[in-house]
């Protein structure tokens, strides 16, 4: 009885085995889809439906896989070649190459040429032109509290904060106490927050600290933002300049597979156009509408590309 | 406490009652990301139009003051009925209400600021809806498990008390809701979300049953390879499944990213590093300790005497099997069967993080966007379909149980 089984096993398993391995080695289709990806947050939602729309309105086939999971696993995917294109930010190349100290980071050009050398070098993935914004780590206070004591910039807040200022900041613990973030924030500005003024909170999700100073939980009235959040307007915060440039520049680009590119080399042309009009208010904007407003990605790029006229 | 019949539904309409007088029935935000003010029941019913009101007095205040009294009833068969109809004729109510304030707080604000989208505030469930509308669901469920029907009809006459609910839902009641608003921005998003969670979850079970079943038939059986490897076979199950889930999700991507990368016809038939690959791979893991703890429990359960007795008529190993062990251990098994496609249900939900899709997409979107509301779209789908699985797989196993 058990010498019938393993037989039957076997042959089945063979076969099985040969009709798998004809399948697979059939040859690669000429004209593949191009696949679509993006981080699972609001602005890699936007921009995503952005390429997917601009790319479908001119006749390139693409494939939906938009909101895959965090920068790791979709930077993972692009270099094993499971997906094919997605917006990513320069500043990102500090930690994909391990360079976090190089200031080259800090600037916007220099940055991005760096991280665009390193990844066709290194990955054979190429950078197409990012957009003039920057979702970097802020400072965001209430408009209220800005209004009131006229601060525009971190300096401005540095000056308030030693006449005696009242400040709150809800901020997750990497910001905190990261070297490279709150800390080199008050080095650069010459201030210092005392552990009554500061609200920890476990993860970075900048939603829950905008919320925390919007609805003045706990005394808070400053929140750890990026520089591009949706939330910031609707919820009545402004973001504090940077003038001394002290965090990398974080702008997003489209990260495409050379192979990709090399088939289908109209995708350059076709979004280079439409990045370069995705400055920081823009952005901010449209994130809101996502964001605040609770409208689809996808509807919010469709009508922010008809308005411009990149599509019809 | 002679007077009180019935003390389970004393205990439930009591809590109920509690809930709908202190906790808010609806809150109200000016976007989905603000929390809302509380809006109580009796504040609701009272700001409501005239036919609303008497819409809330017939299906709110009515079933609930019946229900009070089937407190003091002796329990029946005519008593229990009654209870089912008052319990779903309230839950009803409550969600109907519900969608029917949600539309009139948005027909005031397109009112009061026409230029203004009306499409952003937010009208969501507070803690007295959520609450009544549990125990409702609970008291129409112990009275329907007190009238004894057969598992067919139990499944019915459950499936009865949601219909009018989903008539609702259907019809376009609800559709002001919060909920609902969130559901018509990604209406396509959410049924791939649901299709690619059925499919891992099949995708999981079957294989899982399949290694699992005949994996707990052998650990039954009394030989030398057997009795060597059977408690590190149980042991490497239990340690597997205390593994968090989502370590183990991690713990997969990287050996699979490299055999991906070393054995491309993989890669092509997708095993790859992210995605499907390793949530199927997980979640078959941890299905196989419920499953193949219940098929060698059902096994070893079953009467030795039986055993010996069906042998002693002349019956092949094989027939002994099929013909005496299988019926009698099915029940048992069932039971497994049943933990582990709900466990794996649930369990799916954290797949989305690495790439795989289904209904933990739409939770983690709004964990990370801070819309709590978009994370009930995805959590509630979960829950019903564990609900639903569970339901259908209890009346298969009741049915087909030993004659």
């Amino acid at each position: 009885m058990t010498k019938l089984i393993t037989r039957r096993w076997l042959i089945g398993g063979t076969l099985m085995m040969t009709m798998s391995m004809m399948l697979a080695s059939a040859p690669a289709f000429a004209q593949s889809p191009v696949r679509v990806s993006s981080k699972i947050d609001t602005e890699g939602s936007l921009l995503g439906n952005m390429i997917i729309e601009v790319l479908r309105a001119n006749g390139i086939a693409t494939e939906n896989k938009l909101q895959l999971g965090t920068t790791k696993i979709v930077r993972a995917a692009i270099i094993a070649g499971e997906i094919d294109i997605y917006p990513e930010y320069t500043g990102n190349g500090a930690f994909f190459f391990s360079d976090e100290k190089n200031p080259a980071w800090k600037n916007a050009a220099a940055g991005y040429a760096l991280v665009k050398k390193l990844d066709a070098e290194k990955n054979h993935l190429e950078w197409l032109t990012p957009a003039p914004a920057d979702n970097t780590w802020a400072i965001a206070v209430r408009k209220d509290v800005a209004q009131k004591n006229h601060l525009r910039s971190l300096a401005d807040l540095a000056k308030w904060l030693a006449a005696g200022g009242k400040f709150k900041l809800a901020a997750s613990a990497e910001f905190i106490e990261r070297s490279d973030a709150l800390p080199a924030f008050e080095k650069a500005y010459g201030f210092k927050l005392s552990d009554s003024q500061l609200l920890t909170l476990a993860g970075g999700d900048t939603t829950v600290t905008i919320k925390a100073a919007a609805q003045q939980t706990s005394g808070v009235n400053a929140a750890m933002a990026y520089g591009t959040d949706g939330a910031l307007a609707a919820l009545g915060l402004v973001v504090l300049d940077d003038p001394k440039g002290i965090q990398p520049v974080y702008a997003p680009a489209p990260l495409v597979r050379e192979a990709t590119l090399a088939q289908y080399p109209r995708i350059k042309g076709l979004l280079n156009p439409v990045f370069r009009t995705l400055d920081g208010p823009t952005l901010r904007e449209l994130n809101g509408k996502i964001a605040v407003d609770g409208e689809d990605a996808g509807r919010v790029a469709h009508d922010y590309l008809k308005a411009k006229g990149f599509i019809k | 406490m002679a007077w009180v019949k019935n003390r389970v539904l004393l205990v439930l309409v009591g809590a109920g009652a509690a809930a709908a007088a202190g906790l808010p029935f609806l809150t109200h935000a000016p976007n989905r990301l603000v929390l809302g003010t509380g809006i109580s029941l009796a504040a609701t019913i009272a700001s409501s139009a005239e036919a609303a009101r008497a819409w809330a007095l017939a299906t709110i205040a009515a079933p609930a003051l019946l229900l009070a009294a089937s407190v003091f009833v002796r329990p029946g068969r005519a008593a229990h009925l009654g209870v089912i109809v008052c319990a779903t004729v309230l839950l009803t109510g409550f969600v109907s209400l519900a969608g029917i304030h949600a539309a009139q707080l948005a027909s005031i604000a397109n009112e009061l600021a026409p230029k203004a989208n009306p499409d952003i505030a937010r009208t969501s469930f507070g803690g007295a809806f959520w609450i009544v509308a549990v125990l409702s669901w609970l008291t129409a469920s112990d009275a329907i498990a007190r009238l004894g029907l057969k598992p067919v009809s139990r499944l019915l006459a459950t499936a009865a008390v949601v219909a009018p609910v989903l008539i609702c839902l259907a019809a376009g009641w609800l559709d002001q809701l919060s909920l609902l608003k969130e559901y018509a921005h990604r209406a396509d998003a959410f049924s791939t979300a649901l299709r690619q969670h059925a499919e891992i979850v099949v995708a999981s079970v079957v294989p899982s049953l399949v290694i699992g079943v005949p994996l707990g038939i052998a650990s039954t059986r009394d030989n030398r390879w057997m009795n060597a490897l059977r408690t590190p076979l149980f042991a490497g199950l239990n340690v597997v499944q205390t593994i968090p889930s989502i370590a183990l999700f991690a713990l997969l991507l990287a050996p699979l990213a490299l055999l991906a990368a070393h054995v491309p016809m993989l890669g092509r038939l997708g095993i790859k590093g992210v995605g499907l690959a390793p949530a199927v791979i997980a979640l078959t893991l941890y299905a196989l300790l419920p499953i193949v703890r219940s098929t060698a429990a059902g096994i070893r359960q079953v009467p030795r005497p039986v055993v010996d007795a069906a042998t002693g008529m002349g019956m092949s190993p094989r027939q002994v099997f099929w013909k005496v062990e299988a019926p009698l251990a099915f029940p048992v098994f069932a039971a497994g069967l049943r933990v582990a496609t709900v466990q794996t249900i649930g369990m799916a939900v954290v797949a989305a993080l690495i790439g795989a899709g289904g209904l933990g997409a739409i939770v983690f979107q709004g964990l990370l966007g801070g819309a709590l509301d978009l994370v009930l779209l995805g959590v509630l789908p979960v829950v019903a379909m564990a609900l639903v699985v569970d339901a259908v797989l209890a009346t298969l196993a009741s049915s087909i149980g030993v004659r």
